[in-house]
């Protein structure tokens, strides 16, 4: 197995007022791997990438990464990382081009050197047009990638992206997406968050599931979604009460248990299309009237609902405008009893 | 060395790409310089006030302007932006010193500093007639001195940027110029001032910058009021920037 290019042992953060954000969560991912963090808004992402990036001190338990510990040796992580945080960080006074220039400066890569490798990132994340420009003046998509870019600057051995297609539009989301993996194939170790299931399993190889602030699921979409191993046959409720739609359901043939929502019945089963009959003759029987019944394989959704007994979709708080470790901060005080 | 000539070079562009940020700050003393010649001249002139040594009120006044020219909390308030943004994170992350980030961004307000008095002298000079007793030399010393005490000056900006990053707070944190510019002499002498006024302007630091600038304009070369004025402000300066750095260090820890 190749070294572990991020490693957190009991990684917690409790912030003011004995909040915790982060409930020591142990993570090992890699070298070259592009690992997914995978959780509604809230759920510790933003913090634990700060804390893994050396903004946030942690308050308990250990991290390193390229092979250096995120308290100790904060300077060798922060020359081995690159980082595109969530709240895009650019300086709308500056230029695509300026602004580049100074990230190298800042990186120790000067005068012609940097020069040639803005301009080569500039061809990289297709601004080379818009270079000239001053930030402000860019679209959300343009200014993503040029943050990106800026993560980029002196080919950092792990890249961390928070939520990197938040907010941009599909089209946005796709070329991003290329850039990651193009990013990725050369070797760079990608750790990413996302609240996105089909970009967690589109994109990543492995990811971890975290909600509350731990880690509840973990391994590659395929092996998450086998571990689930069955059908899920999806009941809408329509108003009908969850329990007796339940109990007039009952002891289905290879049902391998049920998850009730507010609005939806989940049910696991070995069999989907043989057990959608068999519900239906129940619910006909009993009397119960349902909305749509489905059959569906198992997606990362499912997963999740599985491990926290919730929808991803739709979960965490419903803030558009994500300020990431503050939100971490004001979801953790939310759900705290 | 070089971050720090980066993140100055940023700052200057920072100053020269928001003029509207900074003409403001220049039409205040322009403004008061203006307000208050124009106010008093006839009650205070060369004949009435012996503490004008035979100048007009202009000279006396001059040394207020630039204090008010180069105590802005423009720096502040960048500073705060920057960490709003989400640009601070970024320029955290890079291998660089953390205390290059404050000393880039002090480095760009000397460069502010230095055309802001030198606007507001020259338009002293030419516009109202203003005799700099101690001639160039003193000018250039005067508007030095008043470049460095915006240096200083910013650094209590930064620091409330830095402690609260809240914007309304460090907005707000200009209203510590009142207290600091007029408890001051800067209408009459400490001598004409009420016994209390001259109580509070003599604990007042700043007092004692305006009468080494003033000293230069008025009184030609007096070296005692000019080592004091470069002492206070080396104090001030020492003690409010060496706050911004310690924040800075500490700063999410």
């Amino acid at each position: 197995m190749a070294a572990a290019a991020i490693e957190a042992r009991g990684l917690s953060r409790t912030f003011k007022g004995g909040i915790d954000a982060v409930r020591s969560i142990d993570l090992e991912v890699p070298e070259g791997e592009l690992f997914g963090f995978l959780g509604p808004n809230g759920a510790g992402k933003s913090t634990t990438i700060r804390m893994l990036c050396t903004l946030l001190p942690p308050s308990g338990g250990t991290a390193s990464v390229a092979g250096h510990d995120v308290v100790d040796q904060g300077d060798d992580v922060r020359r081995n990382i690159g980082v595109a945080l969530q709240e895009i960080g650019l300086d709308p006074v500056q230029t695509g081009r300026e602004l580049l220039e100074l990230q190298c400066g800042l990186y120790g890569i000067k005068g012609s050197a940097g020069r040639d490798r803005t301009a080569e990132l500039l061809e990289l994340v297709g601004l080379a047009d818009a270079a000239g420009r001053r930030t402000k003046t860019y679209s959300g998509g343009m200014k993503r990638r040029l943050d990106l870019a800026s993560a980029l600057v002196h080919h950092p051995k792990v890249l961390f992206l928070d939520e990197p297609t938040t907010g941009l539009d599909p089209a946005s989301r796709l070329t991003v997406w290329d850039e990651v993996r193009s990013i990725n194939a050369t070797g760079t170790t990608i750790f990413l968050t996302t609240q996105y299931l089909e970009e967690a399993d589109e994109l990543c190889e492995r990811l971890a599931i975290i909600d509350a602030g731990e880690i509840v699921a973990e391994g590659t979409p395929e092996s998450l979604k086998a571990e689930i191993g069955k059908d899920v046959v999806s009941v809408e409720l329509h108003g009908a009460d969850a329990e007796r739609t339940q109990r007039v359901i009952g002891d289905l043939p290879g049902l391998d248990r049920v998850i009730a929502q507010p609005d939806a019945l989940a049910l696991f089963v070995e069999n989907g299309a043989a057990s959608i009959a068999e519900v239906v003759r129940r619910l006909d029987a009993g009397d119960v009237e349902v909305g749509a019944i489905s059959v569906s394989r198992p997606s990362l959704d499912d997963v999740f609902l599985e491990a926290t007994g919730r929808r991803l979709e739709g979960a965490g708080t419903d803030q558009p405008e994500d300020k990431g470790a503050e939100q971490d901060e004001a979801a953790a005080k939310a759900l705290a009893p | 060395m070089t971050e720090v000539l980066l993140l100055g070079r940023r700052a200057v562009r920072e100053v020269v790409r928001y003029p509207e940020a900074t003409i403001p700050t220049l039409f205040i003393p322009l403004f008061f310089l203006a307000v208050n010649i124009g106010q008093v001249q006839t009650t205070f002139n060369a004949s009435t006030a012996p503490w004008l040594h035979g100048q007009s009120y202009v000279a006396f006044q001059l040394p207020v302007s630039l204090m008010f020219a180069v105590a802005t909390a423009t720096t502040g308030l960048a500073l705060v932006t920057e960490i709003d943004s989400g640009y601070f994170d970024k320029l955290l992350v890079a291998p660089i010193r953390r205390t290059s980030l404050i000393v880039g961004r002090l480095g760009a307000d000397l460069v502010r500093g230095l055309a802001a008095s030198a606007v507001v002298l020259f338009v002293g000079i030419v516009i109202f007639g203003a005799h700099v007793e101690s001639g160039p030399l003193g000018a250039v010393l005067a508007v030095l001195l008043a470049a460095m005490f915006g240096v200083a000056y910013a650094g209590f900006g930064i620091l409330v940027a830095l402690t609260t990053r809240n914007v309304q707070a460090t907005n707000t944190s200009f209203l510590l110029f009142f207290p600091l510019l007029f408890l001051t002499p800067n209408f009459v002498p400490f001598d004409r001032l009420s016994p209390l006024m001259e109580t509070l302007a003599k604990i007042n630091p700043v007092s004692y910058v305006i009468v080494g600038i003033r000293s230069l304009i008025i009184d030609g070369w007096v070296i005692d009021k000019i080592l004091v004025c470069l002492g206070v402000i080396l104090v001030m300066g020492v003690v409010l920037i060496g706050l911004s750095l310690r924040a800075i260090a500490s700063y999410d820890r």
